[in-house]
């Protein structure tokens, strides 16, 4: 058991919520996307993002649409459909149970031991 | 100085150094692997290649500008190594799965390292495919030069001709992959069954999971989602499991294939070499001319020049053979140069040319025998009955064989020092004649295409015999000029003796006649060095050894009394009474009472 491996399940697991949510209120093209989730220092590197947006696209809960650049390639688009928007709403409330869930466990830890 | 390559990413246009480009075809390369098209691989790849372009875009400050490997590095270090795009369902698991299969070792090919090279820089790029010191290479290349009597360098002009040179840096890089092994290969196999191992206990373990999950769960309907996505897992794991045994497989396959390739290259070489020296040896001493080895040019009856047929038989086999040798090449190294489909084209037509002019000279050598045809020399002479005629064989100081050897022919000089064929295909045949006189046919006979040719060679047969004072002395040999080549010449001598009379074949006669009697021969191999009597159609044997005696001399020395008559033996002697008549023989002397009469002999006398 590694440690970057546990931390690495551990970001990867949120990922997708975190993808979904930063496309909530506006479309979002990859590199937006990444300089969120990076500020947010979710991501390492940018590869893992691909895999991702692919596959949620493929389950249908995102779309997107080509916008052309001035300073390189069409870019990508992405903006959650319908089923995304459900999707999301399902994840905040088991993203808050969640919270509530670690916190408790955790917190009661901390007192104990202290 | 470094070489630039143009790239197309996303649409964009980019100069980009050669090393950085093959760096980052590696780098898409082994992102590509790490998905599977189930996951959307080209969709996935063409978002990332579009990612690449966009941070190139962002560090290239003018269209002069070119993409250095700092700058791969860069977006590199930004993208992630291929590990990173693992975001299935796997990377839950405690341990990822190992990645080095997927990542496969660059794919080394084999060049000529024509900067490190002695002579044409085969060793060094053999070192580097495999992952050898150069050294050792040539080493072993010394020793097997030496050790096969220059085989090897053969084979080591053919590497040099067929593998391409590292002209390029992308092929000096290709060149210097990773070296394929004892330990590598090891490795491979052990990663192999590893991965084959872990998947089989991760779908066992699934199954029991899930299988226990729903046991447990049945009116679940979450728990429902859940077996579903199981049973995806098990799909996939599955899907691995069949991928690694299909990876070992091909793995097996292509060092099964590679042996394979070894054989046949081998095969093929030796093949060549052997042609090459025997066109040498042939071809060479045949247009040189070293007396003694026109053998070959004296049975080519037809005229053939024998070069241009060992060069038909050379082509003919050879081609065959070079075609192995560069299939078994082909399937070793893979970058191989082509030798071009005109190269190829033209070989077989060479080849099907060569078989057809050999069918051609065939067909003429064949037709070279269409016709036996024979002359007759008869000479009679005078032998009184029971005179005694002696016949032997006289050989040729310089060129007899006291064999016959059918078939077989020598060259030599003659007197006068012209070159001449000669053979000792001579056959002696003895009947017997009513007439009073005795007289020796000779036939010489040989073949050709049509009667007056094989007429005239038979014509040119030379071969001598003399008749003196109750003696015929034969020649054992025949010969005749080297221009009318060896064709079947053969020589029948036919003695026709009256009746009565007695003939003596010395024992050098035993070999040119028949070895038994039928209705044309009276007199057989085995009855040289005996005086015979010539009967009508048979010969009687004065001196031999009575048969009784062969009969007898099987060890059943005593009384025999039976249907037959009665034979009696003791030591050499013997009795035989039966319907023929009487014989007694003992060592002094023998007695026949028969219907000729009696006949006494004894030693003395």
């Amino acid at each position: 058991m590694k440690i970057e491996n546990t931390k690495a399940q551990m970001r990867k697991g949120v990922l997708e919520y975190c993808i979904l949510s930063v496309l909530k209120d506006e479309d979002a093209y990859v590199a937006e996307i990444l300089d969120t989730l990076k500020d947010a220092k979710l991501l390492v590197v940018e590869g893992t993002i691909y895999p991702l947006l692919t596959r949620l696209k493929n389950a249908g809960l995102l779309n997107y649409r080509w916008e052309e650049s001035t300073s390189g390639p069409p870019r990508k688009y992405y903006g959650l459909t319908e089923t995304g928007k459900l999707f999301l709403n399902e994840l905040n409330t088991t993203w808050s149970e969640l919270q509530n869930a670690v916190n408790l466990v955790t917190r009661k830890k901390t007192t104990k031991n202290e | 100085m470094n070489k630039t390559v143009n790239i197309n990413l996303a649409g964009i246009f980019f100069h980009i150094d050669e090393d950085a480009y093959l760096k980052l075809q590696r780098y898409l390369e082994a992102i590509k692997r790490s998905f599977t098209d189930s996951q959307g691989r080209s969709e996935i790849i063409s978002d990332i290649e579009a990612r690449i372009a966009e941070l190139f875009s962002e560090r290239v400050k003018n269209d002069k500008q070119v993409i250095g490997i700092k700058e791969v590095d860069e977006v590199i270090s930004i993208m992630g190594q291929p590990e990173d795009y693992l975001v299935d369902d796997e990377i839950f698991e405690d341990e990822p799965q190992p990645t080095q299969k997927r990542k496969s070792a660059p794919s080394k090919k084999l060049f000529r390292d024509t900067d490190n090279s002695y002579i044409g820089g085969v060793a060094s790029g053999l070192g580097h495919y495999l992952g050898i010191d150069a050294v050792w290479i040539r080493l072993i290349w010394l020793l097997l030069a030496i050790g096969s009597g220059g085989t090897f360098i053969f084979i080591y002009i053919l590497f040099w001709v067929l593998v391409p040179e590292a002209v390029t840096t992308a092929d000096k890089l290709t060149m210097t992959g990773e070296p394929v092994n004892i330990s590598n290969i090891e490795k491979k196999i052990k990663d192999g069954f590893d991965t084959v191992s872990e998947t089989v206990s991760d779908v066992a373990k699934n199954v029991s999971d899930s299988v226990s999950g729903a046991a447990k769960n049945v009116s679940n309907a979450a728990k429902k989602v859940d077996l579903k996505k199981q049973g995806n897992n098990i799909k996939s794991s599955s899907k691995t499991f069949f991928d690694t045994i299909g990876d070992i497989i091909m793995f097996f396959f292509t060092v099964f294939a590679k042996f394979i390739g070894i054989i046949l290259m081998i095969t093929g070489a030796a093949a060549l070499i052997a042609l090459i020296i025997g066109l040498f040896s042939v071809g060479v001493t045949n247009v040189i001319h070293i007396p003694g080895l026109d053998i070959i040019d004296i049975v080519n009856a037809g005229n053939t020049p024998i070069w241009f047929v060992s060069l038909l038989a050379f082509f003919a086999v050879g081609i065959p053979f070079f075609f192995l040798f560069y299939l078994g090449l082909k399937i070793l190294i893979n970058n191989l140069k082509s030798i071009g489909n005109i190269a190829k084209f033209t070989l077989l037509g060479v080849w099907i040319l060569s078989i057809i002019c050999l069918i051609v000279v065939g067909i003429r050598q064949a037709s070279e025998h269409a016709f036996n045809e024979r002359v007759i020399e008869k000479q009679e002479f005078y032998i009184a009955p029971n005179d005694t005629l002696k016949v032997r064989m006289v050989n040729n100081d310089t060129y007899g064989s006291p064999y016959r050897n059918h078939q077989s022919f020598k060259f030599a000089h003659d007197e006068n020092g012209e070159r001449i064929i000669y053979s000792s295909d001579i056959e002696i045949i003895v009947k017997s004649t009513t007439d009073s006189l005795a007289f020796l046919s000779i036939e010489k006979s040989a073949d050709g295409r049509d009667y007056s040719s094989a007429i005239e060679r038979a014509k040119n047969i030379n071969y001598h015999f003399k008749i003196k004072e109750n003696e015929i002395l034969l020649d054992n040999y025949l010969s005749t000029e080297i221009k009318n080549k060896f064709s079947d010449q053969e020589i029948t001598a036919i003695l026709y003796l009256p009746e009565n009379v007695i003939v003596n074949f010395n024992n050098n006669t035993k070999n040119f006649l028949n070895y038994r009697t039928y209705d044309g021969n009276i007199v057989s191999s085995n009855q040289t060095n005996h005086f015979l009597k010539i009967k009508t159609d048979e010969v009687e044997c004065l001196d031999c050894p009575d048969e009784i005696d062969s009969d007898m001399q099987d060890g059943d020395e005593g009384i025999k009394i039976n249907e037959e008559g009665i034979k009696i033996k003791v030591d050499s002697s013997s009795l035989r009474i039966d319907k023929n008549g009487l014989k007694a023989n003992s060592s002094d002397v023998k007695v026949n009472i028969d219907s000729n009469g009696i006949q006494i002999k004894s030693d003395n006398n």
